[in-house]
């Protein structure tokens, strides 16, 4: 369980440092970001995680996101993870890049030879939070997830399947129902196998239509320019259809001009922030 | 048109010199009484010591008693040498007074005989030297008739002795005719002045009078009226205040009013009575009277009674956590010169407290009160003028805990109507004729919307709308100067969330200028919260019911704005008001 400092910055009043540790779970070495804001000098804070998307590290959203200025006035800290197991010597692991490294699909895989390692959907709601509580000065009762694309898909799927372990959630341009699109087929088969029952434990879409449990105020930014949202890889209708029928609380907000960028995402960050805070310091 | 009240009445007080003068004796008195009844405290104190010295008790006791009765009987003899004293003071000083009254009035007689005397006297030399004048001029005119004739004499003789008969001739008929003229004339020998002496009976009635009224005490003057008092009237009643000169004995005075009307006053007595209890400034005046007379009347000073209390406009009062504002009419044409303000705080338990504070000289009928958070407080106007101040108006309770507003009635579109209570609107389905289309120009014309009276106050405000999920409604805020003729979002001076109806789904749209962002919401809100930061320049709606937040407007709202509120197809949504803001609006 022991942390490896890799980088320390001061930012926003609070510090932005990335560590490395030996994790069980996918049995690698995983580096994390993690942003402690000013007040977690004195006090416990609520802990938001983010998702990143495909091919993504946990460099792209703390260098690019600036949600370090929301966070610290808020006096949230925000965890993230890298988006996959690195270097584990899986054949075909860097072949492409919307599968393997870079492209774990936060789930837990069934299949050989991933299911040793390409265990990210337990990582990140056990193990990750965890290792974040034994080490920060959080308060672990108030945890919060976010996430981009595939990590929007992450997002999703993690606060779904565990009702009330996330206080909030919220998404920039999710893949909503990645059973019906080729990322999520062409990964799902991969790690879970052809039986798309299995497939289904992982699908937002799916899972939120037999959701039981605590409220949720689910929020989602979309940009309308997004290339993927054209290309059907992120199905957001089929979510909002659903989620309306079975009145599961959705702020969906389609962002015209927006591509599927970091661009669009630091311009809706705070929203994001605001979002967690009303819920994570309620 | 004046009405004299005979005083002492009811309603009317008289301060005079000659009551300061009472109680100054007053006091007197009881000094004295005083002085008597402490010495014989200190006596009674030391009769104890003595009785231990062993004395035959009934002795000593008939001692004390005797001693006792005796100093009593001094107590009074001193009380009444002192009343003596002052007796003895009084009628010295009222002889002198007297004495000096007499004197004055018995040099009036003397100089009124010696008038009298003097005009006689003078009566009488012009009496003889008329007299005389007129005996004088008939002495001359006898004399001149005398030389006359003696003339005519001598001419007659000269002619009777003439040698020349053709000259006699000549002369003789005109010398007779001349004599026989002077013939004719006849001259006055009667005395022209009456021979009687007339003495006329002097005429002392005046005199006569004065001597009756020598030991009369003479008429007042006339009353020095003061100017009103501060403080010194009520609603129906007034002080009216004079004084008059120390010297004048008076038995009573009379005290005139005459009401100033604003309409044009009845000519009947009888109406000017009744409108006697309405009307609130009167004009005063004061005569005294004694036994000799009444004096002239004093000078006119303008009297008012206080005004009537202020009304309240309930309806137009509002309030934030921070501030209420407090509307009143003046309920009267009495003058008024200000108004009072004054609050108190409710406990908790209900009651109120006894702390009151005060905003005086208020000089408009609306006033913006600072208020502490949460508490509830009751509040009173009054009116006030030279007078003093009017009782108090009905009290209204402001309670602190969130933003409280009404409707601003006189925005609505005709289309739609307002429950009693104020909150609920309902658009009809009926048309209506165009005859009830009566707009003025603070009326919305085309959006079927009505605006509500936010406290003009640059705070956070928050308020919740209740809609059904088929009422199609635009809910938000609007500057006051909002275009009337336009839709609520559809111009720069207002912004709202909208809802709308599609054959496929229900949309929301948060409109201003036109424009909306493109957002979905998988949940109708039914209950709509809208949080106004006027210092971070936001407005926000929330589904209370779950909440969730829907959107916010970022604007730096330059004027203050009000709550709007309008229905785009028939249906009612509800204000709900007086509610504490979650802590989620204000994140």
């Amino acid at each position: 369980m022991a942390l490896t400092q890799v980088s320390s910055n001061k930012c926003a009043g609070g510090f932005q440092k990335v560590f490395e540790h030996d994790s069980t779970e996918l049995k690698c070495k995983m580096k994390f970001a993690v942003y402690l804001p000013p007040k977690a000098e004195t006090d416990k804070c609520p802990v938001m995680y983010w998702l990143s998307g495909l091919t993504c590290t946990e460099q792209n959203f703390i260098t690019k996101a600036g949600s370090q200025l929301a966070a610290a006035e808020h006096g949230i800290i925000v965890v993230a993870p890298d988006t996959s197991p690195r270097g584990c010597n899986i054949e075909g692991e860097d072949e492409s890049w919307d599968f393997g490294t870079g492209a774990s699909f936060f789930v837990d895989a069934t299949q050989e030879p991933w299911s040793t390692n390409y265990r990210m959907y337990s990582y990140v709601t056990e193990e990750l939070p965890r290792v974040i509580n034994a080490n920060f000065p959080t308060n672990p009762d108030r945890m919060s997830i976010c996430g981009h694309s595939m990590g929007g898909h992450g997002a999703l799927v993690c606060a779904l399947k565990n009702p009330g372990k996330y206080k909030a959630v919220s998404a920039f341009a999710p893949i909503c129902n990645p059973m019906q699109c080729p990322w999520g087929q062409k990964a799902f088969s991969g790690y879970l196998g052809p039986d798309r029952s299995t497939w289904e434990a992982y699908d937002a879409t799916v899972l939120v239509a037999s959701y039981s449990g605590p409220q949720l105020d689910i929020f989602i930014d979309q940009g309308r320019d997004d290339q993927f949202l054209s290309s059907s890889q992120l199905l957001p209708d089929n979510l909002i259809a659903i989620c309306s029928e079975k009145k599961i609380p959705v702020i969906f907000r389609l962002q015209p001009g927006y591509d599927h960028s970091y661009y669009f995402i630091c311009s809706f960050m705070n929203d994001h922030i605001k979002h967690h805070a009303k819920y994570l310091n309620a | 048109m004046n009405y004299p009240v005979s005083v002492p009445m009811d309603l009317y007080e008289i301060i005079g010199g000659r009551l300061d003068v009472i109680e100054e004796e007053a006091e007197h008195q009881e000094l004295s009484r005083e002085s008597t009844t402490r010495k014989a405290c200190e006596d009674s104190l030391t009769s104890p010591t003595e009785a231990e010295d062993g004395h035959d008790m009934s002795t000593e006791c008939e001692i004390v008693m005797t001693r006792n009765l005796l100093q009593e009987k001094v107590a009074e003899m001193e009380n009444f040498a002192s009343h003596l004293e002052e007796i003895f003071l009084t009628v010295e000083e009222n002889f002198g007074r007297q004495e000096q009254h007499l004197e004055q009035h018995y040099n009036d007689v003397l100089q009124t005989l010696s008038h009298q005397y003097d005009d006689r006297a003078a009566g009488l030399e012009e009496e003889k030297k008329s007299k005389l004048e007129a005996l004088y001029t008939q002495l001359l005119t006898c004399g001149r008739a005398l030389d006359a004739s003696k003339d005519l004499i001598e001419m007659a003789q000269e002619i009777y002795r003439s040698q020349d008969k053709r000259l006699f001739l000549k002369a003789v008929m005109p010398t007779i005719k001349r004599i026989e003229d002077f013939a004719k004339e006849e001259t006055e020998l009667s005395l022209s002045t009456s021979l009687e002496f007339n003495t006329p009976l002097a005429d002392l009635s005046d005199v006569k009078t004065m001597m009756d009224t020598i030991n009369v005490v003479p008429a007042p003057s006339a009353p020095v009226i003061n100017p009103q008092m501060p403080n010194s009237a009520t609603q129906t009643s007034l002080r009216v205040c004079w004084s008059l000169f120390s010297d004048d004995t008076v038995e009573y005075y009379e005290l005139y009013y005459r009401p100033l009307l604003e309409d044009t006053p009845a000519d009947s007595s009888s109406e000017l009575h009744v409108s006697k209890v309405k009307v609130k400034e009167t004009h005063c005046t004061v005569t005294a009277t004694n036994t000799t007379g009444i004096s002239p009347a004093s000078e006119k000073a303008l009297y008012m009674t206080v005004p009537s209390p202020p009304v309240i406009k309930q309806r137009e009062c509002t309030s934030c956590p921070e501030a209420a504002l407090i509307r009143w009419q003046s309920g009267n044409t009495n003058p008024v010169d200000s108004y009072t303000v004054e609050l108190s705080e409710m406990d908790t338990d209900g009651t109120e407290s006894g702390i009151t504070e005060s905003i005086v000289a208020v000089p408009a009928c609306q006033c913006l009160i600072q208020l502490q958070t949460g508490r509830r407080y009751l509040i009173s106007v009054r009116a006030v003028n030279i007078g003093g101040s009017s009782n108090r108006s009905e009290v209204i309770t402001v309670s602190t805990t969130g933003t409280f507003f009404y409707l601003l009635e006189d925005t609505a579109h005709p289309c739609l109507s307002i429950s009693e209570d104020g909150f609920t609107i309902f658009y009809g389905d009926e048309e209506l004729p165009i005859t009830a289309m009566a707009l003025d120009d603070n009326t919305f014309t085309r959006c079927v919307a009505v605006l509500g009276d936010l406290i003009p106050v640059r705070s956070r405000h928050y308020w919740e709308v209740k809609v059904d999920d088929e009422t199609e409604f635009r809910i938000g805020v609007a500057y006051q100067a909002t275009e009337r003729n336009s839709y609520l979002g559809a111009n720069n001076t207002s912004w709202c969330m909208r809802h709308i109806l599609t054959p496929s789904r229900h949309k929301y749209e948060f409109l201003h200028n036109g424009w909306s962002p493109d957002l979905r919401i998988t949940v109708n809100p039914v209950r709509i919260g809208v949080a106004l930061d006027y210092s971070r320049g936001t407005l926000s709606f929330f589904n209370v019911d779950l909440e969730q937040h829907l959107h916010t407007f970022h604007c730096h709202f330059q004027n203050y704005v009000h709550p709007c509120f309008g229905l785009d197809n028939p249906g009612a949504l509800t204000v709900h008001n007086r509610i504490e803001a979650p802590k989620y609006a204000f994140i």
